[in-house]
């Protein structure tokens, strides 16, 4: 019984983060048509702007207002870092490769930015509420209950942006027909700086549930990063529901797999499923083959 | 550029000439230092031309080559500590085992497009990755290998040479993998896979088969690149899974890029250039790789066609501006 | 200030390459219509016009006011709107979300409820397929659709390339009818049309482009009939071969 519950309650948490992370993802290609390889560092900045403002040994605020900081702080740089780093090259025939080339390489700034700034030692962020809670004889930390519960909320509320929003609607449009978007109005420049803003502040948050839960360190989110890289190749990137049902789905096999084969052969028994999966469904499993959101 | 098959005459004589300059290098550098900047030379550009295969040539997005060299170089690494196989064998079977790597994630990527092939071939990285930390009982984990064996010659000490000896080995990989590419972008192959990249529909109506043609392409490109992985081992005589970081990755991706992608010689000049350049600034810690990336992205701002773009812009600036003396 | 649109002295192209060569229309009274050889620059002129190719010189005025390369949008938020030539719209979006879209300018908006009722009104056969994709469309409802969304905008001037492109006989009288009752409605129009016959029907003004130059001009009060106007179509299109 105690396995069952452990094994969901991990499930539920991991997929909670990979959803996260991969929803970002999503939502850059479908908008700009660009991968970008610094997601993962911008949930790494996400986390020690936090800690720069919520730690005792730091400014010592309360969690709950350097939380909405440190996510207009990661949206900002994610803005910034699109209108640097991706921006120029919109409208290239080779933009998927110049993207990829550039987005590493400020993976590699910012993750050797935080080492410089704040060094190689582990730390940990406050977590959002102390304390465990009792689940069928189960311990879980509040800070991972909240997180279980309030993720698919976030990603409700963004589904509904998506989908029912005239503003969501000019996101998905943008990725669709950028002459279109031009005659009916909109802010092309403006919308893919709020793709990637918004990205970066998922990105942001989900780096702050995981340094709650974990040590931070420069390469934290090195790893969740290739977590969501199979979440998205197994969910495709033409939509949003598909992430996110590939995220619970793999982060479940993870907890089963870790219980059952061992930690240790858990990530290639995943790669195995994940080219056994391609060979049979090379667009992923929920996504259409077009670039398109929802 | 003709499109015939086979290297001609001019560039045979051209790559002689290289060779012999490069083996005649040594007695003008005898500092070990500057032998160790050429040692990293040849490695960098046998791994970034190798790359140029599969990315420039065959228009496959892989981006988990810095992988295969990675593969290589635990391959070496492990088999030498672990089951104390001959470092010459050891050398061999990091090419080997590299190619079979490189095989198994061209099976999933047949059937995919575009941004799904990056995709694949990076999750394949990091999982190799997430495969060597978790067995860290063979492989040291985070703290990597140490003390791998190294290269034995008899009658010779490698370690008290000035780097005589792997500066030589380094070179006979970089020529062996200079004319292997070559031969292989010249050979009949080489058409078949370029004109898979530029009208795959074309090209396979004309009968070329996608699956095999790619299938080979990566397994070449990963033979050298696994070589010299595994000789990176023997060389520095550890192995970590920095190899596989963003920052090496976007090091190497930036020399085939900047190099200009379909070029091969490209690739080694631009190996040349940042890798020297790299070295120079090593010592700034974590600024390098700051300074590297930053560099990059300026480069990539001002001449999005690669170092090999700007040349071409600055050769036609200058002709205009000949032009425009030339006629008052 | 008599004329909504006044073009004057307009150069672009793409590239290094010059497709327009002064073009100048100024002088233009009720309805616009273009036409000209394929690939004279028809479509390029109003791409111009609606800022989404840069003019390299010249002068565009609309309603009295400088427009020359201001961002699309703000050429939208005045209420220029531009049906572009064989517009695919968003594929993936259904035909209410894309009419939504169409209210994004922001004096558009308080109209929304109003003018969801007039397009229904004008394209019935749409209110049928309300959420359906625009991928799954036929040519004929998507036409109908591109120019439904133009309607959204609340449009002062509606530029229509080449509406009835690749469309059958039927639907053509039909998008006709929808347009004139528009024209009907106080809406200026700028039509681009290879269907002289149509173009004869819809527009008082008619400039011939060719080889990116104004060639001629049918004014109101000329006799304009079709012999005329295809005879001035060949007749310089051959004199251009020459
Ligand atoms: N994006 C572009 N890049 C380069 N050249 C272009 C581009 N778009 C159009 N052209 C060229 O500009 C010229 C004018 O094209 P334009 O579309 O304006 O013609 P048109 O008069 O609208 O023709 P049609 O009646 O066939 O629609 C053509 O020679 C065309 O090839
Ligand atoms: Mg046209």
């Amino acid at each position: 019984m105690s396995t069952i519950v452990d094994i969901v309650m991990s499930g539920l948490f991991q997929g909670s983060l990979y959803a996260m992370i991969a929803v970002g993802l999503a939502l850059v290609w479908t908008t700009i048509g660009v991968f970008n390889f610094a997601h993962g560092v911008l949930m790494t900045v996400g986390a020690y702007i936090a800690w720069q403002l919520a730690s005792s040994d730091a400014l010592g605020l309360p969690i709950f207002i350097a939380l909405p900081i440190a996510l207009l702080a990661s949206a900002a740089i994610g803005l910034l870092m699109q209108a640097a780093i991706v921006r120029p090259f919109i409208g290239r025939p080779d933009v998927v490769l110049l993207a990829v080339i550039t987005t590493l390489a400020a993976a590699s700034i910012f993750e050797n930015g935080t080492l410089l700034i704040w060094g190689p030692r582990p730390m940990q962020l406050p977590p959002l509420a102390a304390g465990t809670v009792k689940i069928m004889g189960i311990g879980i930390s509040a800070h991972q209950l909240i997180i279980i519960l309030v993720t698919p909320v976030i990603l409700a509320a963004l589904w509904f942006f998506l989908t029912r929003m005239r503003l969501g609607l000019a996101l998905r449009a943008v990725a669709q027909n950028e002459d279109a978007c031009h005659l009916v109005g909109l802010n092309v420049a403006a919308l893919y700086g709020l793709a990637f803003g918004l990205a970066a502040a998922l990105a942001g948050l989900a780096g702050i549930f995981l340094g709650g839960f974990t040590f931070m360190s420069p390469t934290m989110g090195s790893e969740p990063l290739s977590k969501a890289l199979v979440v998205v190749i197994f969910g495709g990137l033409g939509t949003i529901a598909g992430p996110i049902f590939a995220a619970y789905i793999i982060a479940f096999f993870e907890a089963i797999s870790i219980y059952f084969i061992g930690f240790y052969w858990t990530p290639a028994l995943l790669f195995a499923v994940l080219i056994l999966t391609l060979m049979l469904k090379p667009e992923g499993l929920f996504s259409r083959r077009s670039r398109s959101l929802a | 550029m003709s499109m015939g098959v086979g290297i001609g005459r001019r560039e045979i004589t051209g790559m002689v000439v290289g060779a012999v300059v490069l083996a005649l290098l040594p007695m003008v550098v005898q500092d070990s230092y500057y032998r160790h900047l050429l040692i990293m030379v040849f490695i960098y550009g046998i791994v970034a031309s190798s790359w140029d295969l599969s990315l420039g040539y065959a228009g496959i997005f892989n981006f988990g080559h810095m992988a295969l060299f990675g593969i290589g170089l635990y391959t070496y690494g492990l088999a030498t500590t672990l089951l104390g196989i001959s470092p010459w064998i050891a050398l061999l079977a990091g090419g080997v085992l590299a190619a079979l790597a490189a095989a198994l994630i061209s099976l999933p990527i047949l059937r995919l497009k575009g941004i799904y092939v990056v995709l694949v071939t990076f999750a394949f990285g990091q999982l190799v990755v997430q495969l060597i930390i978790s067995q860290s009982d063979y492989t040291g984990g985070n703290q990597g290998l140490v003390r791998i064996p190294s290269f034995h010659i008899p009658g010779h000490n490698l370690m008290r040479d000035h780097k005589l000896g792997f500066y030589y080995i380094a070179l006979i990989l970089l020529c062996c993998s200079t004319v292997f590419l070559r031969l292989m972008v010249r050979s009949r192959l080489g058409l078949a896979i370029r004109a898979l990249r530029d009208n795959e529909e074309y090209a396979t109506s004309r009968g070329i088969s996608i699956s095999r043609q790619r299938l080979i392409t990566m397994a070449g490109s990963a033979v050298f690149t696994g070589l010299a992985g595994a000789f990176y081992g023997a060389y520095f005589r550890n192995a970590s899974t920095d190899v596989f970081g963003a920052s090496l990755t976007t090091l190497l991706l930036s020399m085939v890029l900047l190099g200009g992608i379909s070029t091969i010689y490209g690739s080694l000049l631009a190996a040349l250039l940042l890798t020297i350049f790299s070295e120079m600034i090593a010592g700034l810690g974590a600024w390098r790789p700051i300074v590297i990336g930053v560099l990059i992205i300026l480069v990539m701002l001002a001449y999005p066609g690669g170092l090999y773009g700007a040349i071409a812009a600055a050769a036609r600036a200058l002709r205009r501006l000949g032009r425009r003396q030339a006629s008052p | 200030m008599s004329t909504l649109l006044e073009i004057r002295g307009i150069e672009t192209g793409y590239g290094r390459i010059k497709i327009l060569h002064d073009v100048t229309l100024d002088n233009a009274s009720g309805n616009i219509g273009l036409f000209g050889p394929n690939g004279h620059g028809k479509t390029t002129l109003l791409r111009c016009v609606s800022g989404l190719l840069r003019a390299w010189h010249g002068e565009i005025r609309f309603d009295g006011q400088v427009i020359t390369n201001l961002p699309p949008r703000r050429i939208v938020e005045r209420g220029l709107i531009h049906v572009s030539q064989g517009n695919r719209l968003f594929p993936d979006l259904t035909i209410r979300e894309t009419l939504r879209l169409g209210a994004f300018p922001r004096r558009a908006r308080a109209q929304e409820a109003q003018n969801i009722e007039r397009v229904a009104a004008l394209f019935p056969k749409l209110r049928e397929r309300w959420s359906q994709r625009v991928r799954t469309l036929s040519g004929g409802e998507r036409q109908m659709v591109s120019i439904a969304v133009a309607l959204m905008s609340e449009p002062r001037l509606l530029i229509l390339d080449e509406p009835t492109l690749g469309l059958a006989p039927r639907i053509k009288d039909e998008l006709c009818d929808a347009i004139k009752l528009i024209s009907q409605a106080g809406v200026k129009l700028v039509v681009v049309e290879q269907d002289v016959e149509f173009l004869l029907d819809l527009a008082d003004h008619l400039y011939l482009i060719n080889h990116g130059e104004v060639a001629a001009e049918v004014r109101p009060g000329d006799s304009m009939n079709h012999e005329a106007i295809m005879e001035m179509y060949f007749g310089r299109q051959t004199s251009a071969l020459t």
